[in-house]
């Protein structure tokens, strides 16, 4: 053990020789190919759109998601999905959970098995209740994987205000990998073994940010949305145990962190969307207005229809889905909430 | 194939891993080797404590343990090198490379001679062996399989019901004139003067369940490792012992299992490539012969405790006899099915022994091992490996359990009156069951028909497979079959008919039978059984 254990200490202070790889060029994958970057490593950086291959490469900048932030060097832009995977020890896949099998399967052809992957993307698929880590597996012949997830608003980190993540594996490499990948003196990185946990944190705390976003905007006050959350936190333990995660974890950053973030944050497209919807907004027109994606929209579905199929009692999980599948008025919604039999307040054990 | 002159050179190699790696552990801050011995002491001696005729083995750890408190690093060194020999030794200590060449391809037909009821004087005298072969039906892809065996090495992980297990995979290997694996036995199978004979000499080596020192493990660990790195196909259990509840394995054994994995890491290192697959098997009884004890143990909640049984029904001759007799009357069979091979990886392999990636691609698996174009040790790395390993074994299994009529109507009669009666408590309900509940046979047979369409409907697309008249008779002929299989072997008959009445005899027995259908999700039933599962990332379980 310690034997090995020397044997890293011994390595350069670099998670890889090779380049690292980024797919996906929206504001979190842009500032986690930045974070790289700055760390020492070569980034290459996957943008679907020509446009923002340009920015970046030209201008140093991604005018499209992440502007105002002057991007490092070290990052090429490329369009090209072979040439930025091809070769890169380490991959982070950082792209809409709507994306993440198809990429998959665009990518598998070029992928080795000597290769490992780190995902960023916050999301379960609907219908097949596959995590996005299961995704992978299934589609690709990579076997070493970790996830990343946590209370991280881009613009806040590009700003270098302090700010920590969670890097969950079942490869201890890759979490002491993703130190050296991500540590700097405004950017801290906790493990966590829990790949289930912080995987099903970061997916359900969106449809809580709805409600939050809701609750703010129809003007209930602070202990409305302290209630909302609370009790929707409630509701992510159960859903997420049911899924094979450690209660634990949702105690952690990529839990109650992420959370509180996500809740009440102005940055926060979740909660943005929840303040849209308040408005009487239809959620297809808020989301399009955000220009980006709110993952929370399909995490709303995967969670009401889960707990409908496995009977988890999950309230305000189905109060956000009336409200964004089926158009329910919000405020009749959270009056239905308000009107149901009180349970325990602290019940998942 | 192994070689007769490897086997001191195995020893000596298993030997010097184990003794090695304790020394390394030690230097680096790990357990100091007079630790070490002493927690060996502290086992054996317990061990030694319930064991009659252990003079010389007393003898030995009283030596050392008179010696441990003055000795010098280099004598620490030598008295755990001794244990680790005398280790090795018992392993290895029944195997005959020379008699193994020749028991291997004999001992199935004298195994499948004693099931046919003769006694092993009969069968000695008689010049000419009768032949068990009809019993044993092999399915899966043997071609393949074939040309796996002559490309690289062969772990078969079969799924565990019977002692016999390791006799019918001898014998349909011998059938298909494969090379014979050989395999780990547990003690007490050499200890049963009957099958002792013939376990000692069919290429067994020797696991004594009782001994729980942990360099006794390291050492198991490591002969397993070696003799797969010596081109020996090796057989074992991964469930570990044989399944009390008739179900599937949902859970298997990390530890032997990864020594695949250990054993392909140390022949890349020494610049070989021979590769390495996994082939899980299921063997698939239509009565089992230990189905009484096995059911009762696990209704008793003694399965861990009672974790070897040695006074079943496989230590005596008149059950075997009259198991044996039942099998040859009914002509019934006994399904061999070898599942698709798998890399140490978990990856679907080709018919010429390629590594795929999931979409259907060749890639290479020694990369899997690799950091900067390097082959490289990482335990933790493996462990999680050999998980995924494990979840694609148990899969297979699903996918390749061969269900006999008395399976289906065992589930279907238990699910009929399982919902009929709701019970609270499923043992209250097993006990409940007796001549007094019975239900009308024009009333069991929707319900078996149903069953039958939800098993071919899944067959249909390979995820289950139906044995004889499970895949083509009507509901009629599958419970008319499933009687006479059920009356011919039990003392009690699991189900009886009285006029146009089904009723339970053996509650246990009817439970230990439907539960080899469990995890479906046939009828709509939810799950009884509370077995530890495997995650399931990379299957539909």
């Amino acid at each position: 053990m310690s034997h090995e254990a020397m044997e890293t200490r011994a390595e350069p202070t670099r998670a890889t020789q090779a380049h690292v790889a980024v797919l996906g060029a929206g504001n979190w994958g842009t500032t986690l190919a930045h974070l790289i970057a700055s760390t020492g490593h070569t980034v290459r950086l996957w943008a679907r759109d020509a446009a923002v291959v340009r920015s970046i490469n030209d201008e140093r900048v991604n005018r499209r998601y992440l502007d105002g932030f002057s991007l490092h060097a070290g990052i090429t832009a490329t369009a090209d999905l072979a040439s930025c995977v091809q070769g890169a020890e380490l991959i982070v896949m950082v792209l809409p959970s709507s994306a993440f099998r198809s990429v998959c399967q665009t990518i598998a052809p070029m992928l080795e098995p000597w290769q490992a992957v780190f995902h960023a993307t916050k999301g379960v698929e609907s219908g097949s209740y596959r995590r996005m880590s299961q995704i992978l597996l299934e589609e690709t012949c990579i076997r070493q994987y970790a996830v990343i997830s946590g209370p991280n608003i881009a613009r806040e980190i590009m700003e270098q205000k302090p700010s920590g993540t969670v890097v969950a594996s079942p490869f201890p490499r890759l979490t002491a990998a993703a130190h050296l990948l991500l540590t700097s003196d405004t950017f801290r990185v906790y493990e966590n073994a829990d790949v289930v946990g912080v995987e099903m944190g970061g997916t359900l705390k969106n449809v809580i940010a709805i409600a939050s976003g809701i609750s703010t905007e129809l003007g209930l006050g602070e202990n409305t949305r302290s209630l909302l959350v609370t009790r929707g936190l409630q509701e992510m333990i159960r859903i997420g145990r049911a899924f094979g995660a450690d209660s634990s974890t949702f105690s952690g950053l990529a839990g109650i962190g992420d959370l509180m973030v996500t809740c009440a944050s102005v940055h926060s497209r979740n909660f943005r969307l929840g303040r849209g919807l308040a408005q009487g907004r239809n959620a297809q027109e808020v989301a399009e207005s955000l220009g980006m994606v709110a993952e929370g929209v399909y995490a709303s579905k995967v969670a009401f229809d889960f707990a409908r199929d496995k009977g988890i009692y999950a309230p305000v999980m189905g109060a956000v889905y009336a409200i964004v599948h089926q158009a329910r008025p919000a405020l009749e919604a959270i009056d239905g909430l308000m009107r149901m039999q009180a349970r325990p307040d602290v019940d998942f054990g | 194939m192994i070689r007769e002159s490897d086997a001191p050179r195995i020893a000596a190699e298993v030997r010097a891993r184990v003794v090695e790696q304790r020394v390394r552990a030690a230097r680096h801050g790990g357990r100091p080797l007079e630790e070490v011995l002493n927690e060996t002491l502290f086992h054996e001696r317990r061990r030694l404590a319930r064991a009659p005729d252990a003079e010389e083995a007393r003898g030995f750890y009283h030596g050392i343990a008179s010696t441990l408190p003055r000795a010098s690093d280099a004598e620490l060194q030598r008295m755990l090198s001794s244990v680790v020999a005398r280790y090795v030794h018992e392993i290895e200590g029944h195997f005959d490379p020379s008699i193994y060449k020749i028991a291997t391809r004999v001992l199935p037909v004298g195994m499948a001679g004693l099931l046919n009821g003769f006694s092993p004087r009969t069968l000695a005298k008689r010049g000419t062996l009768p032949s068990f072969d009809n019993q044993i039906q092999v399915e899966g892809d043997v071609d393949a399989l074939r040309r796996l065996t002559e490309r690289g090495t062969v772990l078969y992980v079969p799924t565990h019901s019977s002692n016999l297990d390791s006799i019918i995979l001898g014998s349909g290997l011998h059938q298909l004139g494969l090379e014979p694996a050989t395999y780990g036995a547990g003690l007490n199978l050499f200890e049963n003067r009957m099958v002792g004979y013939f376990m000692q000499n069919l290429g067994a080596y020797t696991v004594d369940r009782l001994k729980t020192d942990p360099v006794y493990r390291d050492t198991l660990k490591e002969y397993s490792t070696v003799i797969l790195e010596y081109g020996r196909h090796q057989l074992f259990f991964p469930g570990g012992t044989r399944c009390r509840s008739g179900a599937l394995e949902t859970y298997l054994k990390k530890g032997l299992l990864g020594t695949a994995l250990s054993a392909y890491t140390n022949q890349l290192k020494s610049g070989r490539d021979r590769r390495l697959y996994i082939v899980p098997v299921t063997v698939n009884y239509p009565v089992v012969l230990e189905a009484s004890t096995l059911i009762d143990d696990y209704l008793q909640h003694s399965g861990r405790s009672r974790y070897i049984i040695v006074d079943d029904e496989f230590s005596k001759l008149e059950r075997w006899a009259s198991y044996g007799r039942g099998l040859l009357r009914l002509n019934m069979r006994i399904h061999l099915r070898f599942g698709a091979a798998l890399d140490p990886f978990g990856n679907d392999v080709t018919a010429h022994g390629e590594s795929l990636d999931p979409s259907g691609r060749t890639i290479d698996p020694s990369g899997y091992l690799k950091l900067a174009g390097e082959v490289r040790s990482d335990a933790s790395r493996d462990a999680e490996y050999t998980r995924m390993l494990a979840r694609r074994i148990v899969a297979s299994y699903k996918d390749n359990n061969v269900v006999c009529a008395t399976h289906v109507v065992a589930f279907a009669l238990f699910h009929a009156l399982y919902s009929r009666e709701k019970p609270k408590d499923l043992y209250r309900f097993l006990r409940a069951l007796g001549p007094a509940v019975t239900l009308r046979i024009e009333d069991f047979l929707p319900t078996l028909r149903q069953l039958l369409i939800e098993v071919r409907t899944l067959a249909a697309a390979g995820q289950i497979h139906g044995a004889d008249v499970v895949a083509t008779g009507t509901a009629e002929a599958v419970l008319e079959q499933a009687m006479r299989m059920f009356g011919t072997y039990h003392t009690r008959p699991v189900v009886v008919r009285t006029g146009d009445r089904l009723a339970v005899d053996d509650a246990n027995l009817l439970f230990y039978y439907r539960n080899r259908l469990e995890y479906y999700g046939f009828l709509g039933q939810k799950t009884l059984l509370k077995e530890r599962h495997e995650h399931a990332e990379r299957s539909t379980l």
